[in-house]
């Protein structure tokens, strides 16, 4: 297997790249071209790929409504939320040095969901629905730091951050269900569509806040990538190697929130990709947590991309959130992958 | 070290700020400019809950995006084009399967499916802010979009459906005759003695009962005069969820109504329910004052037709002349 060596900013970041590497990122950005051009394509009236071509170039006016107004922006807010719930995935897998991690069960998404389903309850009707983004961010950002600071005890450790995690998260979950059953039905099921997760009705505004939002975590990422794979070692091996343990943590960590709390706070509780996103990466280009990154995100984003095709499409006329359709697309193809590799 | 995170850490927040700021408050500014043209009288402004909308002669194509604005649309002679999928008998309530015609489903209540919508190239699109706040632009890029606050008052849905088509005439002819009909209701019941009942309007699902105080059977019984649950009177509820069979006496009544979905998982709750002891001691119960009501007429629909449907439903029980 062939290497490269990567150094960006006078040695500032650097990487290894393999020849397995670079084939798993050209086919995957090739898979995610297909089925953007499809998501384009399919729904309820069928524009052929050709067409949909000729409308993004602006070759024709026939289609602007249904492909520039509902379906791209929808396609894209897919692919960001994916991309952004995955690689939150892999952050947190890798500070936590355990599989099992995922913005899902360390508290940042029931947060967000506690945040989101307060603001339906108490304000559907009395406030804009347009802040209730702002009111699922700010749910996960003050949950995460909660975690963060009952966490500490000179310096935080990954064993006390999962168990608090999970802790807060279980009583956030109570505190969802008490507020569900205190609500009328239909608030009930507004909430209960915003806890599935659906990239219904996005807009171009959605698209454009939320890329905002991820602009902020990915230098912070490039830029301590390097020392991830120390870390993943081990606290002690990291400290030795003169790696400054709790600032990468603390800002590994917001990273991660970031990431997963707004994703979380413009299509809702969409579960199962900050987990799955990661391993299959991992399972197909190995472990250097660079290499990681645009793998595991590519991956995040065709998983919500398909997640939401087949939602929107498969039970016309019928449009259901996406979030039903996330894990039973990713865990066939995982099981299979760990199926296959198992004797290695 | 410290410095230079704590330099970091306010950036972020800073930015998180602005970004906050940018991301709500750009969509208020096209909605006031459509103000001037009302002099024109093929133009009418309709003023909603969230916003003005501009109708240009009276609607053809129609798609209405909840089930009350669907039964009360045809009370206006109008076939919609486009409605959404019903709750149960899907994918339309029989009750008004003839008046609907063959209208195309565009999905389903909570979610419709806008490009079904924008296919049928609708002049008139009526939503409930209740499910539809969050898409109301891209509806109102679709076609003329009216916005009522609830799902149920048939005041309302009426009312605005009048204006909508301009047929306020209409809808006012619609409004008396109902009012006509409470009044008639009213004195009748009134000269059977006993007068006002409470009432109470008992639901059964899988795992739990409820009593629909408020919502649409409960709204038009207030106004027909019968009061609330004995226990649970003043207490301005909407639905109470009951989970647990010790609070049985809160649906103690005069006369009990009660619907369920037609599902074994259903009726064997109901059957639990009814088997305690406490359920023998409801008033209702005692007196033989139970009802078993269709719960499309009485709670899924929310339209005028089903409320003048369960009105000849209440003559029915209470063995009054229409």
């Amino acid at each position: 297997m062939k290497y490269w060596n990567m150094r960006l900013f006078q040695s500032k970041a650097s990487f290894q790249l393999s020849r397995k590497w670079l084939v798993t990122l050209i086919t995957g950005l090739l898979l995610l071209l297909v089925i953007f051009m499809l998501s384009l394509s399919a729904g309820s009236n069928y524009v052929s790929p050709i067409d949909v071509l000729r409308q993004l170039f602006n070759q024709t006016d026939e289609f602007t409504f249904v492909i520039e107004t509902l379906r791209l922006p929808r396609v894209l807010l897919a692919i960001l939320v994916g991309a952004a719930l995955g690689v939150s995935g892999l952050i947190l897998q890798s500070i936590v040095r355990n599989p099992l991690a995922s913005p899902d069960i360390i508290g940042i998404t029931s947060g967000a969901s506690f945040g989101a389903v307060l603001f339906i309850t108490l304000a559907t009707g009395v406030i804009s629905m347009a802040f209730l983004p702002l009111a699922a961010i700010c749910g996960g950002l003050l949950t995460a730091s909660l975690i963060y600071m009952l966490s500490w005890n000179k310096g935080v450790t990954p064993v006390r951050l999962v168990l608090i995690g999970i802790g807060i998260s279980a009583i956030l979950k109570s505190g969802v269900t008490f507020l569900l059953v205190f609500s009328d039905t239909y608030i009930a099921s507004k909430a209960y569509i915003w806890l599935t997760g659906s990239l219904y009705a996005a807009t171009w505004q959605d698209v454009m806040s939320l890329s905002c939002w991820l602009l902020i975590p990915l230098p912070t990422i490039l830029w301590l990538g390097r020392s991830m794979n120390v870390t993943e070692l081990g606290d002690d091996v990291a400290i030795s190697m003169g790696i400054r343990l709790q600032r990468q943590r603390f800002l590994f960590l917001a990273c991660a929130v970031l990431l997963a709390g707004s994703a979380a706070a413009f299509v809702g509780g969409i579960e199962f990709v900050g987990l799955m996103a990661p391993h299959i990466a991992r399972r197909l280009v190995g472990r250097s947590f660079i290499g990681l990154v645009p793998i595991t995100a590519i991956i995040g984003a065709l998983l919500v991309l398909v997640a939401d095709l087949i939602a929107r499409t498969m039970f016309l006329p019928l449009d259901i959130p996406a979030g039903v359709f996330t894990a039973a697309i990713g865990a066939p193809f995982f099981i299979f992958l760990l199926f296959r590799t198992r004797n290695r | 070290m410290n410095k230079k995170l704590g330099l970091l850490f306010s950036t972020i927040i800073a930015a998180l700020l602005v970004l906050a700021a940018c991301g709500s408050s750009s969509n208020k500014e096209e909605e006031n400019s459509s103000d001037k043209e009302s002099t024109d009288e093929s133009t009418r402004v309709i003023e909603h809950v969230l916003g003005k909308t501009e109708i240009k002669g009276k609607p053809q194509k129609i798609v209405t995006l909840y089930q009350g604005a669907t039964d009360t649309i045809t009370q206006f002679g109008v076939k919609p084009v486009g409605v959404v999928e019903s709750w149960a008998e899907q994918p339309m309530y029989e009750y008004i399967k003839a008046e609907v015609g063959d209208a195309k489903i565009v999905g389903q209540e909570t979610q419709p499916n806008l490009e079904e919508i924008a296919a049928l190239q609708p002049d008139l699109i009526i939503a409930t802010q209740v499910r539809h706040e969050e898409i109301y632009e891209q509806l109102s890029q679709i076609a003329p979009t009216i916005v009522n606050t609830t799902l149920y008052d048939i005041r309302e849905t009426t009312d605005l459906i009048g204006k909508a088509l301009g047929e306020e005439d209409k809808a006012k002819e619609l409004m008396t005759a109902w009012d006509a009909r409470i009044a008639d209701f009213k004195e009748k019941i009134a000269a059977k003695g006993n007068y006002p009942l409470s009432v109470a309007v008992t639901n059964y699902r899988e795992d739990h009962a409820r009593i629909y105080v408020q919502g649409f059977a409960g709204s038009i019984l207030t106004e027909l005069g019968f009061t609330e649950p004995k226990n649970l009177v003043g207490q301005n509820l909407e639905i109470v969820k009951l989970t647990d069979k010790e609070s049985i006496s809160n649906m103690n009544a005069d006369v009990i109504f009660q619907f369920m979905e037609d599902n074994a998982a259903v009726k064997s709750t109901h059957e639990e329910w009814t088997k305690h002891p406490l359920y023998a001691n409801l008033d209702a119960v005692k007196n033989n004052q139970v009802f078993t009501v269709n719960e499309i007429i009485w709670n899924f629909a929310g339209g005028l037709k089903a409320a003048n449907l369960m009105l000849d439903d209440l003559y029915a029980h209470f063995g009054l002349e229409q």
